[in-house]
């Protein structure tokens, strides 16, 4: 009976352990995410309260728990400059979580662990929605269900405690899900949100000519595509990314806030209708085919260089329709501004230089020139490779003469040297180039080593022209992704999952299950909420129908469960109506008089009442009498039917209050 | 210390005299159904609908479908653990409650048995007097369970409960059911038993004596408990075989002497210390197995003796000078 009282005092109470587990998997949701000294920490402290902590050693005074806590916000505040962050907010809970273990004593101290381990549920929530790591969340909210049971109910196994964990949010997850489709989404947002702190992996602003091989070896997705009606043929799968104008010498830069009006441009050939489903990349960029022709959202900037620029950076899947050309024509001649960033060139690099000088003397056009350009990387003895040697100071000038060897991002970078120096505008484009059809989601897959660097030349009719410089040296790029050429690009795991047919598969197939959950799950809305009701014969459906479907929801749940606990327990329903209406008389006369003891009969019981509220015995006497009569008394078949009926009317039209007013009425009379 | 108290006790009062006209009086065995289970979020269950509220918000600003797929699952999650709590408790039986007479300045206690008929298990049940401490016991599917709440007796004569509170907070402790049972309950409480003066001895003629004492040696008072000691001879083997504790037929030993205790004539000018001291003389007498009589002012109690005999006593001494003293007492015999 007072088991758990009696408990060892040494050892943590189940309770406080199971807090604890909640709160460690929490933290493991976000460990990669928060810096190394706060989980550390806080792993540390769980550890400490639960293994050698001595309720001695418990923090008590007020005084000590604030400085601590001040402390640890001026901690968070000093790594982060800000609390409001996302990943700043979730280390000060984190680490408030470890201080509140100092002092973790009570029942209620272990709800407020639980309670913070759930909210870091929240918060991997908005941080990451994949759907890999839905289970995750999903373990981690059951464990926190089942720390709850373990709190109220501390006699309790752990194995039952999840079974009744896990059995509850079973039962709960049918109106959770039409609750999930039925609340109607807002438009906006209520208040502004904090921009992130960190960055992913991921084309940028700027780019070092090796830089790119670092995401190559990165197998993650960045978007997905469906065309909607003609695909292009796959040598014309460039996705355009950061232009890149700047050079000075090792790196390449962006223009500073190029806010200039897109040249206007005639297209030429087949417009391209896509769809683009971008994964977050916490970066400004949306990636479309080649050359975009306007943009495809109000908060988009299309550039000056037909990047497409967010406002807001990519935090969530984004999906986003988009009309492209790969062929164009320019309508305008080169303004000079542009003409003379393009055809700067950094200090340095004397022999390409002399190169590029000869070059200029041997051809008579543009066009030529660039023929000749890509003829010397045919022709120079170039390979391709992730690993190339190291560069020196004039790197370009290395490349072209000295090492020979290079991935896109070199040979895009020493292209558009070569022919900036001689005198031909041009600057690098980074992107991605090809990608992965998946014949399961019917899409196409470009994944981070897909990223890739090429160049554009102005030449003077058809203006801006894409010019690959990798594909003259590695022409079997355009056709097979890069992994297909340099393996050894991939760690182990991942170079056998490409191998084996079973595998890629496999992985096609979960790749399309992502796919599908971005689209259908992470990206729901109140579009698809109003699709939704449409689809289940709502015309022209609003808000305020979703809200009106959500509230009918919700109380149809509520009142099929109320239904459904009075099951288990329903009044044992008397056999016969004679008891029927008896039963009733007698739930009458309970309420207003006294309950009839079991072993009571009608007419001692009638005698109680009579004897309780003599004001009452003129209208109930009779009733009891009846009874007796009809249940104890000889049998008149012939009639017996009509009088249990008139019997249960009799009961049904009795009511106590008009009887004893009744009485007292005529009392009141006679006096 | 707390503003609010008043105001919380007078709520108390209020609401709890509702329920009592609610629910009218109870006579057991009682199914704890619907009508009477009253459910409201704990401590607990309101942080977790604040964190609920905050977790909506957060969701609803990002516009990010999971979180808000997380918050209406523990929604749905923390509406599921009402219907349980609730459930818990439902269809409960109160069996049987009663409270044993004790001495004053002891503990008594409210035994109250408790039971199922359905297959569910219903797990951390707690029961409680209006002011004592809850006692937790478990009922499995179709179980009984017998839970023994403290109540203290501080002073001798009636102590009346009102009403006993079965509540539980299973399975997730986010809500709490719970209900009051109005069943008549009143626990006799015996005067404290004190005092050091030598009993008095009857004064009635040995011929009486003789003549109410019978057979002596032999004759049959009752069963009494197994004692170490005891001669297997003296053991009621029958009611053993009906599954009986091990009884023993109790002999009269002695019955030498012939005692009447009277009020009258104790000097001690605190009534309570006379009542203390008669109670025990009753209870030495009772122990030493001798016939004794009890006289109080309007109340002459014959000579006797046995258990019932000395509650009958003790009950004459516990609510002697108590205005509703005699005929509850009487009642309560013909309870029994």
């Amino acid at each position: 009976m007072s088991a758990q009282n009696a408990a060892a005092p040494e050892r943590a109470p189940a309770a406080l352990v199971w807090a604890c587990a909640a709160l460690g998997g929490g933290l493991l949701l976000h460990a990669d995410r928060l810096p190394a000294w706060a989980v550390a920490g806080t792993l540390a402290m769980i550890l400490w309260r639960l293994t050698i902590a001595r309720p001695g050693q418990l923090l008590s005074g007020a005084t000590v728990r604030a400085l601590l806590a001040l402390s640890l916000v001026t901690l968070v505040f000093a790594r982060f400059h800000t609390l409001n962050g996302l990943t700043a907010g979730t280390t000060l809970l984190v680490l408030m979580a470890a201080l509140k273990l100092l002092e973790a004593r009570r029942a209620r101290d272990a709800y407020v662990i639980v309670g913070v381990a759930l909210f870091l549920v929240l918060a991997a929530c908005l941080d990451r929605q994949d759907l890999a790591r839905v289970p995750l969340y999903g373990v981690e909210a059951l464990l926190c269900c089942a720390a709850f049971a373990l709190i109220a109910t501390p006699g309790l196994g752990a194995l039952p405690a999840l079974r009744l964990a896990g059995r509850s949010l079973l039962v709960a997850f049918p109106l959770a899900l039409a609750l999930f489709l039925l609340f109607p989404r807002l438009p906006g947002a209520l208040w502004a949100i904090p921009p992130r702190d960190e960055a992913t992996t991921g084309l940028s602003e700027s780019m070092t000519p090796g830089g790119i091989t670092r995401l190559i070896s990165t197998y993650e997705p960045v978007f997905r595509v469906t065309f909607i009606g003609a695909r292009p043929p796959p040598e014309q799968l460039y996705w355009r990314g950061p232009v890149l104008h700047e050079f000075d010498g090792a790196t390449w830069r962006r223009r500073p806030a190029s806010l200039g009006q897109p040249a206007p441009l005639q297209y030429l050939g087949t417009p391209y209708h896509h769809r683009v489903a971008l994964e977050p990349s916490r970066e400004h960029f949306w990636f479309a085919l080649d050359t975009p022709a306007r943009s495809p959202d109000p908060a988009v900037l299309l550039s000056e260089d037909r990047e497409l620029v967010a406002g807001n950076p990519v935090n969530a899947p984004v999906s986003f329709e988009v009309v492209s050309y790969t062929h164009t024509q320019a309508a305008r001649p080169l303004e000079s501004g542009a003409r003379l960033a393009d055809t700067a060139l950094p200090p340095g690099n004397p022999r390409t230089l002399t190169l590029a000088r000869s070059l200029r003397e041997h051809t008579s056009t543009d066009e030529a020139l660039l023929r000749a350009g890509l003829e010397f990387l045919r022709t120079g003895g170039f390979s391709y490779s992730v690993t190339p040697e190291r560069l020196g100071p004039d790197a370009v000038d290395d490349l072209l003469f000295r090492t020979r060897e290079g991935f896109c991002g070199h040979y895009a970078s020493a292209f558009v040297t070569l022919m900036r120096a001689a005198g031909l505008p041009a600057h690098v484009v980074t992107g991605y180039l090809g990608g992965e059809w998946n014949p399961i989601g019917g899409y196409l897959l470009v994944r981070q080593s897909d990223a890739h660097a090429w160049a554009e030349v102005w030449l003077p009719v058809r203006g801006w022209t894409r010019v690959d410089p990798t594909a003259v040296v590695a022409p079997e790029r355009l056709h097979r992704g890069l992994l297909d050429l340099l393996p050894q690009a991939l760690s182990v795991p991942e170079r056998l999952l490409r191998q084996s047919r079973w595998l890629s598969g496999l992985l096609q197939r979960w790749d399309a299950a992502s796919a599908w959950w971005n689209a259908r799950v992470v990206r729901f809305d109140l579009d698809s909420q109003l699709g939704l009701l449409a689809r289940l014969g709502v015309r022209a459906p609003n808000a305020r129908d979703l809200g009106w479907a959500f509230m009918l929801v919700l109380s149809l749940w509520l009142a099929v469960g109320a239904w459904r606990l009075g099951d288990g327990v329903a009044r044992t329903r008397p056999p016969d109506a004679l008891a029927r209406a008896y039963a009733r008389l007698c739930r009458k006369l309970a309420r207003a008089v006294l309950p009839r003891p079991p072993q009571q009969g009608p007419l001692d019981f009638a005698a109680a009442v009579s004897a309780r509220r003599p004001d009452l015995a003129g209208d109930v006497l009779p009733l009891f009498e009846r009874y007796a009569q009809l249940r104890y008394g000889l049998p008149s078949p012939a009639t017996r039917r009509r009088d249990v009926e008139d019997f249960a009317r009799a009961v049904a039209r009795l009511s106590l209050k008009r009887a004893a007013r009744h009485a007292s009425g005529s009392g009141r009379t006679l006096a | 210390m707390n503003p609010f108290a008043p105001l919380a006790r007078r709520l108390r009062t209020r609401s709890a005299a509702w329920m009592r006209r609610r629910q009218g009086e109870d006579v057991l065995p009682v199914t704890l159904e619907r009508r009477r289970l009253y459910i409201l979020p704990t401590r607990a269950g309101v942080g977790f609908a604040t964190l609920l509220a905050l977790m909506f918000l957060a969701g609803l600003n990002y516009a990010n479908s999971l979180a808000l797929l997380v918050t209406f699952l523990l929604t749905a999650f923390a509406l599921v653990a009402m219907q349980q709590c609730h459930g818990n408790l439902l269809g409960t039986q109160v069996l049987s409650a009663t409270a044993p007479a004790v001495f004053a300045g002891t503990t008594g206690r409210v035994l109250l048995t408790l039971g199922a008929a359905d297959a569910r298990p219903r797990l951390q049940l707690e029961a409680a007097l209006p002011q004592g401490p809850p006692q937790h016991g478990d009922l499995g599917p179709r179980g009984r369970q017998r839970l023994e709440l403290p109540l203290p007796a501080t002073a001798r004569g009636l102590v009346r409960i009102e009403r006993i509170r079965l509540a539980t907070v299973h399975p997730f402790g986010l809500f709490r059911a719970w209900t009051w049972v109005h069943t008549p309950l009143e626990m006799l409480v015996y005067p404290r038993v004190h005092g050091s003066l030598p009993m008095p001895i009857h004064s009635a003629p040995r011929a009486g004596q003789r003549s109410l004492c019978g057979a002596g040696d032999d004759e049959w008072v009752g069963l009494r408990a197994f004692r170490d000691g005891d001669s297997p001879r003296q053991v009621d083997w029958k009611a053993y075989a009906r599954e009986s504790p091990l009884l023993v037929k109790d002999y009269s030993s002695g019955g030498a002497e012939l005692r009447l205790f009277e009020y009258a004539r104790l000097t001690d000018p605190d009534g309570e210390a006379r009542l203390s001291q008669l109670a025990r003389w009753v209870v030495d007498a009772e122990a030493r197995g001798e016939r004794y009589g009890l006289v109080l002012p309007g109340t002459r109690i014959a000579i006797d003796r046995g258990p019932e005999h000395r509650h009958r006593c003790l009950a004459a001494l516990a609510l002697f000078g108590q205005s509703d003293g005699a005929d509850r007492v009487g009642a309560e015999r013909r309870r029994a």
